[in-house]
């Protein structure tokens, strides 16, 4: 029994070992096909992050919106909602915190201004979260098709919110004036240009783990999303608890999105929704819904996607390459029957070595 | 005796949780025949016609059609060597025509399209050729119960059916549906398709049937002809127990009542009374359990009194409190305990740990909580670890999914959470299904010395007669909805009188029930 | 203001066109009972693989070809994730729709060495426009329905023949009792995992079409995410029509006119155009809520009279 146990535990990790593995081999291949110089090409990809503290430094800088993104899908999948609004939910809520940290100004210390546009930027997303949330729970509306919608619509309220309130026209792009010190996080580790905001990314990683194993609510919310008809019948309000976790996501990604404009822009200035949304969905997959290693799959995928752009500005290879491995990486470790016959072929091994062990012991 | 055209040989079927369907079953029907097969639930049947239909496999045995050795792999082959089946729950596609639902699989075409009007036609022909009166342009969802059963047939015969199983027919068919259907039975028997009829309702089986083999856990009792047998004769071969299961217990001591139901009633999506009328009182310290062929209301009042479904009319008094309107939590804390009729579905999330499966209705109560919101990890693993002591639950611990474990263990898992959530009504229904031998009798134990030691009140609801007999005080039996006996003491009821109230061949007054309820 | 009624009426049945294809593409994986979010992306590759395949081989057929079978490839790609890999199909159209997205600029840049559009890149080839012998005569009603690209008309032929396929067609017929009953469909002796594949074949085709009307009709070239919902509009769209191909055709019209009437104002208002432009999804937001709220009430209802 032991034994089954640990092999379920160990196939589930080989399992997205090897679907990274096979998606990072297919990565190579394309870098391989296309380059007219392969072997440094290849070279870049995988060395390239690593080749200065300034690029390991980019991939802690890119893994911060990964990792909120990320606990904010961990939300909507541990209850088995594809609620997709935490894209949108990302560009208003950093448009909102930068027209608000405007009219402040640099009159608030920047330990009262940060807090306090992370509370903006989290109301901002349960406020939004609210709508496909509702629509979901009172209407059985599709939430994956509702949410997608309201980004669109979303997407472009922040836009309209950008040309109309807080465009700065002193400057050849569209972007908004120049945010106040108060709200640009530091950098820390000198060389590496890190921004602090890593470390807020790291709390909140630390604060939704124990809200998961640790507090009532997540334990409500694994036992909902693992099954629910049995949620009902020991008296847990099903629809009430999917509904919260839903929001409490929609605030995650309010957060990210807050975090990401204080961490690494000095100005509003995304005109089109930024995909962040659909990257937590894929670092909520690699965690296998598990805040914990969040961290781990916002790094992996910061460390790809710097590798892209290593290759993109040093090569002939364009970045968007990468979307397609991600796009095999998601599928290859949602797949059930991946490696799903290896894995009851060791199982079924295992047991029938138990019994005969135990007949001979007999 | 007519020639045989089907002879289903030392039949033996195990499941891989190591469950003996059927042991070494021997079953064969003559040419325009209809043959009864009958059992209690859980005795074979429908695992037999299952194996004849291609949709089970078995370890053992062999079937002869037609005197000739066949094997059937999937239901396809069994079309294709003449057997058709009619499930008990419908396989019919309601947006689609009569017409186009009997030809589905063996549609007519004509220039490379379905043809409709050869498949209206054709369906027409067989109807009209059987004596079948449905319109095969109709749509099936606005067809009644009993024209979408003879859809079903229909379905069976255009391709070519010479044996055709009817798995309990008549369960949802009112009289004179189930008039019409025997007259097409006797039609279908002349023109040379012989029927398996599959029934609890041994007056329909006497009324139609010319043989009937009885299977009792599995085992056959034997083929006999009907006009050798009366209704409490076939009761007695089907209700039976293997081995007598004795519990010592003292007699109960009743006092206050804490759940009393009153003349509730629920109805189902299609408006037919699935509970009807059903009174009783359970009072502290007293098991009352509830027997019944399955499907006959058990199910729908489990539920009501889980909180699960809301009900249409009368009431339930748990502790002197209306549970109307009430969510789970909420009944849950007027002190009601539940024990799954499934546990897979609503017993245990699979995925999770047992520690919390068994702490799943107690972790977000106060005192499992520390600072508000955090869970009280160190008493939750304390108690967990006590219980898994306790219930003799064999894990690796606390932290293992329940999924691994073994079904007997599983219920130990719902039981260690159930038996000491300190409610004083346990509600539980079929709790020892499909378990080992050991975990049952620990189980039904449980039940007895927790009403006797502690004084709460149980409901059981069992399609195991020795459990249902011999953990019960006093003994209720349901039939359609209502409950049509009352014993006083369940421990010396006969198996053979609960098989004539079960079957319907008696039922008692209110006036001889009275003071029973 | 001035709006020109006519011109509006006009724009609205081109815009509607990849809406309708896309309607109908959806329509034929959930009559399979398969909801396939991935259509956003088949027709956004299908769009990319038409104007390629026109540029390559040298002609507008060669395009619309290219395109259709773009749409089929990826169906099938879609299908065989979900139905011999078991991937949660919600999740394999969501990382498939990703994947598209970055996919076809990636592709577009090793062509043409762009990222944006193909437009200088690619020679344009566009699907003709066809003026209807007798109707074009007609005063106002030929200035709308005249003229318009072949395309347009073959999606009017289109729901027809989804139509007499579902109907009138034995695979039609299965597919149907697949998406109804799966194991009424297999006690015949049907099989679920080949029909599921045959619908996706299907959809692949209506999203072929659908990209390719979008690349060498609406426009005449590729641009970088040209799609831009309109997959997902035309899944709400036959979801709304509960599965109906005409019905599917007719909100696509309805939501087409919402995209036409957001033109027009923002050639003809000073209006901000962020709010012209979110009246597609907005309008496909409020058809939701309010075919919601209409079935759930026709649930209560029949519950209620249930007792």
């Amino acid at each position: 029994m032991k034994k089954t146990q640990q092999i379920e535990a160990i196939m589930e990790v080989v399992r997205i070992v090897a679907g990274l593995a096979i998606a990072y081999l297919v990565a190579l291949l394309i870098l391989v096909a296309i380059s007219k110089d392969p072997v440094f090409i290849v070279r870049q990809f995988i060395l390239g992050p690593f080749s200065s503290p300034r690029r390991i430094g980019s991939i802690i800088n890119l893994a911060v919106p990964f990792m909120l993104c990320g606990l904010s899908m961990c939300f909507m999948y541990a209850v088995n909602k594809f609620n997709l609004i935490g894209e949108s939910i990302f560009m208003l809520a950093g448009c909102i915190i930068t027209w608000v940290g405007l009219a402040i100004g640099n009159s608030l210390p920047m330990a009262v201004m940060v807090p306090l546009l992370l509370v903006i930027g989290a109301i901002v997303g349960a406020v939004l979260a609210f709508i496909p949330a509702i629509m979901d729970r009172k209407l059985n509306a599709n939430v994956v098709v509702v949410s997608l919608m309201l980004n669109a619509v979303i997407a472009q309220l922040a836009l309209y919110l950008l040309r109309y309130f807080m465009r700065d026209p002193g400057i050849s792009f569209i972007g908004s004036y120049e945010t106040p010190a108060s709200m640009q996080l530091p950098m820390i580790f000198g060389k590496m240009r890190v921004g602090s905001g890593v470390i807020i990314a790291l709390i909140f990683v630390v604060i939704v783990s124990i809200l998961f194993y640790k507090t009532s609510f997540g334990w409500k919310m694994r036992i909902v999303g693992s099954n629910p008809k049995f949620a009902t019948a020991v008296g847990l309000s099903t629809l009430g608890i999917s509904f919260a976790a839903q929001l409490a996501g929609g605030a995650l990604a309010g957060v990210a999105g807050a975090t990401e404009i204080m961490n690494s822009y000095k100005r509003f200035q995304w005109t089109a929704s930024t995909g962040h949304g659909f990257d937590g969905l894929l670092v909520a997959v690699l965690a296998k819904r598990n805040p914990i290693l969040v961290p781990i799959g916002a790094l992996f995928l910061a460390y790809v996607r710097i590798g892209a752009d290593v290759v993109n500005t040093s090569g002939d290879i364009p970045n968007e390459f990468i979307s397609v491995i991600q796009g095999i990486i998601i599928l290859l470790v949602a797949a059930e029957s991946f490696l799903s016959g290896f894995k009851n072929r060791l199982i079924y091994k295992s047991v029938q070595a138990e019994k005969e062990s135990a007949k001979g012991s007999k | 005796m007519a020639e045989e055209v089907l002879r289903m040989q030392g039949i033996t079927k195990i499941y891989p949780n190591g469950f003996m369907a059927n042991k070494d079953v021997t079953f064969g029907i003559g040419a325009n025949e209809i043959h009864a097969l009958v059992g209690e639930n859980g005795a074979g049947k429908t695992t037999l016609m299952k194996i004849l239909f291609g949709m089970e496999d078995c370890q053992q045995g062999s079937i002869f059609i037609n005197g000739k050795e066949e094997r059937i792999a999937n239901p396809l082959d069994a079309i294709a060597k003449g057997v058709g089946m009619v499930h008990q729950h419908f396989m019919l596609l309601p947006s689609l025509s009569v017409a186009e639902n009997v030809t589905l699989g063996v549609e007519p075409m004509k220039n490379g399209l379905f043809d409709y009007e050869a498949a209206v036609k054709n369906t027409q022909e067989i109807a009209d050729k059987y004596n079948f009166k449905v319109d095969a342009t109709a749509k099936v969802s606005t067809l009644s119960v009993g024209q979408m059963q003879k859809v079903e047939i229909l379905k069976a015969l255009i391709k070519g059916a010479k044996i055709l199983i009817l798995d309990e027919p008549t369960a949802v068919l009112t009289p004179q549906e189930t008039e019409e259907l025997f007259e097409q039975l006797f039609n279908l028997r002349d023109s040379g398709v012989s029927v398996i009829f599959i029934s609890h309702k041994l007056e329909e089986v006497m009324r139609i049937c010319s043989k009937v083999t009885v299977l009792r856990h599995g085992e056959c009792m034997g083929t006999y002809d009907t006009k050798d047998l009366d209704e409490t004769k076939i009761s007695r071969l089907m209700v039976g127990r293997d081995v007598v299961l004795k519990i010592e217990k003292e007699d109960p001591k009743p006092k206050e009542a804490i759940l009393e139901i009153r003349n509730l009633k629920r109805f189902n999506s299609f408006g037919k009374a699935v509970i009807d009328g059903v009174t009783f009182t359970v009072h502290s310290g007293e098991v009352v359990g509830i027997a019944g062929v399955e499907g006959n209301g058990q199910s729908e009042l489990s539920e009501v009194l889980a909180g699960l479904s809301d009900f249409a009319s009368g009431d339930v008094i748990l502790n002197g409190k209306s549970i109307k309107g009430l969510s789970v939590r909420q009944i849950r804390d007027k002190g009601m305990a539940y024990i799954a009729e499934d546990r897979m579905v609503e017993g245990v999330a699979g995925d999770m740990s047992i520690e919390m499966n068994i702490m799943a209705d107690r972790f977000s109560k106060k005192n499992y909580k520390k600072n508000g919101m955090f869970v009280d990890a160190r008493k939750i693993r304390k108690e967990t670890q006590q219980l898994i002591k306790d219930f003799e639950i064999s894990c690796d611990g606390p932290e293992q999914p329940v999924r691994m474990l073994s079904g007997g263990n599983i219920q130990k898992v719902v039981v260690a959470r159930e038996f000491t959530s300190g409610a004083n009504f346990i509600l539980a229904n079929q709790p020892t299904r499909g378990i080992d031998v050991g975990t049952a009798e620990m189980i039904r134990k449980t039940i007895v010395r927790k009403s006797r030691e502690e004084g709460t009140c149980t409901v059981l609801i069992s399609a195991d007669l020795n459990e249902v007999l011999e953990c019960s005080d006093r003994l209720l039996v349901m039939r359609k909805g209502k409950v049509v006996a009352a014993f006083p003491k369940a421990n010396e009821v006969s198996e053979d009188t609960l098989g004539e109230y079960m079957l319907g061949i008696r039922e008692m007054t209110p006036e001889q029930m009275e003071g029973l309820l | 203001m001035s709006i020109d009624i006519v011109a509006f009426l006009a724009d609205a049945i081109k815009m509607a066109t990849p809406l309708v294809f896309a309607a109908l593409a959806a329509l034929m994986t959930r009559q399979a009972g398969m909801f396939n979010m991935g259509v956003e992306g088949m027709i956004l590759c299908s769009a990319l693989g038409a104007v390629t395949g026109a540029h390559y081989l040298g002609g507008v057929w060669a395009g619309v070809l290219c395109g259709i079978l773009t749409g089929v490839v990826t169906g099938l790609i879609i299908a065989f994730a979900h139905l011999t890999g078991k991937t949660d199909l919600y999740l394999t159209c969501i990382a498939f729709n990703l994947a598209a997205t970055g996919g076809t600029v990636f592709i577009m840049y090793l062509l043409t060495g762009e990222k944006s559009t193909t437009s200088g890149a690619f020679r344009s080839y566009q699907i003709p426009n066809i003026n209807i012998p007798i109707l074009k005569d007609i005063p106002v009603l030929g200035r709308i329905l005249s003229g318009q690209s072949l395309l347009t008309y073959i999606a009017v032929l289109s729901v027809w023949f989804v139509w007499f396929l579902l109907k009138r067609t034995r695979v039609g017929l299965r597919i149907r009792s697949v998406g109804e009953n799966p194991k009424a469909a297999e006690s015949v002796g049907i099989s679920v995992t080949k029909i599921g594949y045959i619908s996706f074949l299907l959809c692949g085709l209506f999203a072929g079409l659908s990209g390719t009307f979008l690349s060498m009709s609406w426009v005449t070239f590729f641009m970088k995410n040209m799609v831009n919902g309109r997959g997902y509009i035309g899944l709400s769209a036959q979801n709304m029509a509960n599965g109906s191909p005409i019905g599917s055709a007719l909100v696509s019209l309805l939501f087409g006119a919402t995209t036409s009437l957001a033109t027009t104002m923002k050639s003809q208002s000073n209006f901000p155009t962020e709010f012209l432009e979110m009246i597609p999804y907005l309008a496909t937001i409020i058809a939701i809520v309010i075919t919601s709220i209409y079935s759930i009430n026709k649930k209560r209802r029949i519950e209620r009279g249930g007792k």
